[in-house]
């Protein structure tokens, strides 16, 4: 089994799925408003490869998706990664009963459908976002106001943590560069080392 | 030399330092030579390398597996640990996301090891496509077939497996294709894959039908340098469901522990709940804590 500490500290990456871009909670049946009703699921199609804009739908999905997810386990979360390029990349937003009051706003007129999100149910309303060309920070501003997602506020032990984790890699890189250093200069001596015996040895044929 | 001094300040130092021995020898007053002659063998990477060499040698190194006290380890209840793991496989293929569970026992590190199948209350496995080897239109075959083997032959099999098809997870044997088998020599082919049929692992047996029928929903799992890994649950499985399987588990590793032999002494010692994609929690034995959130969200895809 992994070390002990080096498992304690990839550990530490959960972090990362607690807080940052995403870290947010979508409104639930208890939570829910007339303008932001309740988000029952979350679909996200984009092609494998980047060009034609599927960069940044596929950088949400691997930022901001499981973030979402540690904060809203009860919402389904479904990736449909495709081989068709041409297609257009979409999160589909599945909205209880009736769609947010800014979801159409954020819809845009160009009305585009998704044949790889699931079907709704009769009572779930969607809303299918177009990701094309978009960056996932962009994407995630869309989702957010189209949702009323509400930010999860950092706690100050995260933040410090953050701060600790910060520290410990940029003294690594420090470190990296020192040992570095280190390592060539043993090297170069023993490169000289060799090259001063040759011309000993060399000497002594003559 | 001095350009290595004005490009590498610290690549200089290195060099300096590892050649001061030889300056002093020869330019230095023999005031301080003592002092420096214990400071350069203690330099000399080589006279280093050579001690250390031969105190190795000596020592054969501990008896049992180092594990380290737990006492600072951040552990978690099953359901805050199932949380953070669903999150990091959000949008990963369902059918291949599993979670897995490693069991980490306080052992020595010669003796018997842990090895023995088990069957799940909540099967993690929708199937797994068994192969038989017993002669063709033997009783044997006809039951094996019954209790839902995928293939049954000899020659067939073997020519299969030769022409690089292995179409399936598992390999049971019946004791009569035994010299066919070893004629056949395909352990070079399924040995490294864990699939040749030998009696110790068990998968040589009388009775095949009973055998493939429990292998149909049971998980092989063995002992290795301390620690006995198995997938334990689909990733749609609730926290109950995994709790039934994580419990079966333990105790009949447990068992097992208590069926060796009388003087070969195992514990369970940390249980660490994982997935496919995701870090290792190691697990304190709760169920769940005030902030887990409802078992029912943690249910599904």
């Amino acid at each position: 089994m992994v070390n002990l500490f080096k498992r304690m500290r990839k550990l530490k990456t959960i972090l990362d799925i607690r807080t940052g871009l995403g870290a947010a909670i979508f409104p639930n049946p208890t939570s829910a408003t007339k303008e932001f009703p309740p988000v029952t699921r979350l679909h996200l199609t984009y092609a494998r490869k980047i060009y034609n804009g599927h960069q940044g739908a596929r950088h949400f999905w691997r930022n901001c998706l499981p973030r979402l997810k540690y904060h809203n386990p009860a919402v389904r979360m479904t990736v449909q990664q495709t081989e068709d390029q041409s297609l257009t990349p979409s999160l589909t937003i599945y909205f209880a009963e009736r769609l947010s009051s800014t979801a159409p706003a954020i819809i845009g007129s160009k009305k585009i459908s998704d044949k790889h999100a699931p079907a709704p149910e009769s009572s779930e309303k969607i809303a299918v976002v177009d990701l094309k060309d978009l960056t996932y920070k962009e994407i995630w501003s869309r989702v957010q106001a189209a949702t009323g997602a509400e930010e999860v506020r950092t706690s100050a032990e995260d933040e410090a943590e953050r701060k600790r984790l910060d520290a410990i890699t940029a003294k690594a890189g420090k470190d990296r560069e020192r040992i570095q250093a280190i390592r060539q200069a043993k090297k170069d001596q023993e490169r000289m080392l060799a090259e001063a015996r040759g011309e000993v040895e060399k000497m002594k044929e003559l | 030399m001095s350009s290595y001094g004005t490009v590498l300040p610290a690549a200089a130092r290195a060099i300096l330092s590892s050649c001061r021995p030889v300056y002093r020898q020869t330019s230095i007053g023999s005031a301080l030579s003592g002092f420096q002659q214990v400071r350069g063998a203690k330099s000399n990477p080589q006279a280093r390398g050579k001690g250390k060499k031969e105190s190795k040698s000596d020592k054969k190194g501990p008896r049992e597996f180092r594990q380290k006290s737990l006492k600072d380890v951040e552990q978690f209840a099953l359901c805050d640990a199932m949380q953070y793991l669903r999150a990091v496989e959000v949008g990963r293929e369902p059918t291949t996301s599993k979670y897995e569970v490693h069991i980490r026992l306080r052992t020595r590190r010669d003796g018997p090891v842990i090895r023995n199948m088990i069957r799940f209350p909540h099967a993690v496995q929708t199937e797994s496509r068994i192969c038989v080897i017993c002669p063709p239109g033997s009783k044997h075959a006809k039951d094996a077939l019954a209790a839902g083997a995928v293939l049954v032959g000899e020659d067939e099999v073997f020519e299969a497996v030769k022409a690089g098809k292995i179409e399936f997870d598992r390999c049971l044997a019946h004791p009569d294709s035994l010299p066919a088998l070893n004629k056949a020599a395909l352990g070079r082919v399924l040995g490294p894959r864990g699939l040749m049929p030998s009696a110790k692992t068990g998968t040589v047996v009388e009775d095949v039908a009973s055998r493939v029928e429990m292998l149909r929903g049971g998980t092989v799992y063995r002992e290795r340098d301390a620690v006995i890994r198995l997938p334990i649950g689909q990733l749609a499985f609730s926290p109950e469901q995994l709790r039934d399987n994580l419990r079966t588990t333990i105790e009949q590793i447990k068992k097992d522990a208590s069926g060796l032999t009388d003087r070969v002494n195992k514990q369970v010692y940390e249980v660490v709940l994982s997935s496919t994609n995701g870090p290792g929690f190691s697990l304190n034995g709760e169920f769940k804590t005030d902030n887990s959130p409802e078992t029912s969200a943690l249910t599904g895809l």
